[in-house]
């Protein structure tokens, strides 16, 4: 079961959503699912990035979710802070 | 499910946070930035992209989504959305403060006009243009004085002078300032500076939340570092205040007055105020969060954190407690030494080890540019800590930052 649901994601990941991220130099890659959890990390652009919860949350989660409607859970396991190019940088006002 | 809208810049801090307590909470969630989100075209509903130095603008695309599905809810995240936050949800008729009393907040002088007419203790303070020659401007000026922008904040631009010379050189060095990519401002923050008298004493921040025109104080945090100048570089924060009851009393009212001289009735409130034999004088008054990341020193209740809070009491759902735990706590943030390229961070470790240290997070990234204040506009990251007595938290504070080396060069 969970193999087949890594697949699936594996799918998603490589159809659109990498696509989707690339336009800021961003990559994810899938870590392992487990439990229906759905572990990522993320790369490029989008480690460290200060949208990077955005980008997870309200569009990479709810994508998968959308498509494959017994993922849990989305997790991020990305060191952010070694992030080298973040598209975004957070800072003050 | 109640829909909350979220207006989050892609440079703030405090993303994370406010996202982990909306999930937490189980709202539908709908985040708006300033800059397009690569899903925006997979979840239109969900993903926007706004203008936030257009409010009315901002307010007119969002109404049109709340008519197709309804939001609760708006929330600006910190200082660059909190005028746009208050535009739109006057206009869908969500609870607010009135964007001319968060307008007013948010520009210095209108502020210290606002105040001055209400009696509240501030700096005697004098608006100048840009365009004026400043050896004249400085003729209008006491000194000693602190020189600031109209719109930026945590200090980023501000400078004291002693002298008519300090005075040129801190004019020029605004003026250049606001000219940079990366400052946005607009308007008169765009052609105006701030010169006003420097208050000498004790800093504090207060933190609050504003439920129907009552200030509710959250936490008061001690700045243990003396803030005197050159620049004002925001450091640690500790709390509870160790200022006496009646001090802290004091401080409260004079902070409460404030936010009712400014209109601000509804929402969290970050307040910079200093406190000498005169006794409180307000210096700041904001309508957002405290910055940075340093909410994560607050909890309350049973664990509740500061944007669950405002979460909830923006969409109008009742609050357990505005009780910050007993256990006091601090957070240092790392100020950048000097200007170049950051090689290497070392003793994270170490400094994570410090007895009563929480959390070492460092937010600045091998190869950034870094930029001291008071040009700057980032930390190289953030110490927390908690301990059994303010003094331990500090220490912990202190030591901690210690143990870590940045190279730059």
């Amino acid at each position: 079961m969970s193999d087949d649901l890594k697949t699936k994601v594996q799918e998603l990941i490589d159809s659109m959503i990498n696509p989707a991220v690339a336009g800021h130099g961003g990559f994810v890659e899938l870590v392992d699912v487990q439990d229906n959890r759905v572990y990522l990390q993320m790369g490029g652009g989008c480690q460290g990035c200060g949208a990077a919860d955005i980008t997870l949350k309200s569009g990479i989660e709810r994508l998968i979710k959308e498509e494959l409607p017994e993922v849990a859970e989305v997790l991020d396991t990305t060191d952010h802070a070694s992030g080298s190019n973040p598209y975004y940088q957070a800072g003050k006002a | 499910m109640d829909r909350l809208l979220l207006l989050l810049p892609t440079t703030t801090y405090r993303t994370e946070d406010f996202i982990d307590a909306a999930r937490t909470l189980g709202v539908d969630l709908v985040c708006a930035s300033e800059e397009p989100s690569t899903f925006e075209a997979h979840a239109p509903d969900h993903l926007l992209t706004l203008d936030f130095t257009d409010p009315d603008g901002a307010a007119t695309k969002v109404a049109e989504l709340s008519a197709r599905r309804p939001l609760r809810a708006v929330v600006g995240v910190d200082d660059l959305t909190t005028v746009a936050a208050a535009a739109i949800a006057e206009r869908l008729g969500l609870r607010t403060n009135a964007v001319a009393a968060v307008t007013a907040a948010r520009d210095k002088f209108q502020m210290r006009q606002c105040l001055a007419a209400a009696g509240v203790p501030i700096p005697r303070f004098r608006r100048i243009a840009l365009k004026d020659d400043p050896f004249l401007a400085a003729r209008g000026v006491k000194f000693p004085c602190v020189v600031k922008p109209l719109a930026l904040s945590a200090s980023r631009g501000v400078i004291r002078a002693n002298n008519v010379d300090h005075f040129i050189a801190a004019f020029r060095r605004i003026a250049a300032l606001l000219g940079r990519d990366d400052v946005e401002v607009r308007g008169d923050a765009a052609q105006f500076l701030l010169a006003e008298e420097y208050i000498p004493g004790l800093e504090v921040a207060l933190e609050g939340l504003l439920v129907g025109g009552t200030l509710h104080t959250l936490a008061l945090f001690d700045k243990p570092d003396p803030l005197e100048g050159p620049y004002f570089e925001e450091t640690i924060y500790v709390t509870p205040s160790r200022l006496p009851a009646a001090v802290q009393q004091a401080i409260e009212r004079v902070a409460a007055s404030a936010c009712t001289a400014l209109g601000l009735v509804e929402g969290p409130v970050h307040a910079e105020l200093r406190f000498n034999d005169a006794g409180p004088w307000v210096l700041e008054v904001a309508a957002r969060s405290i910055g940075g990341l340093c909410s994560r020193t607050l909890r309350f209740g049973t664990g509740m954190s500061l944007e669950e809070i405002i979460l909830r009491h923006a969409l109008g759902w009742p609050i357990e407690t505005l009780v910050r735990e007993r256990q006091p706590a601090g957070v240092m943030m790392i100020p950048i030494p000097r200007a170049g390229r950051l090689q290497a961070v070392r003793g994270h470790d170490s400094a994570a080890s410090v007895a009563g240290v929480e959390d070492v997070t460092l937010t600045a990234h091998v190869g950034q540019e870094v930029v001291p204040l008071p040009e700057g506009w980032q930390y190289l990251g953030f110490i927390f800590a908690r301990a059994d007595t303010p003094e331990a938290v500090e220490a912990a504070l202190r030591d901690a930052h210690a143990r870590l080396k940045f190279d730059i060069a």
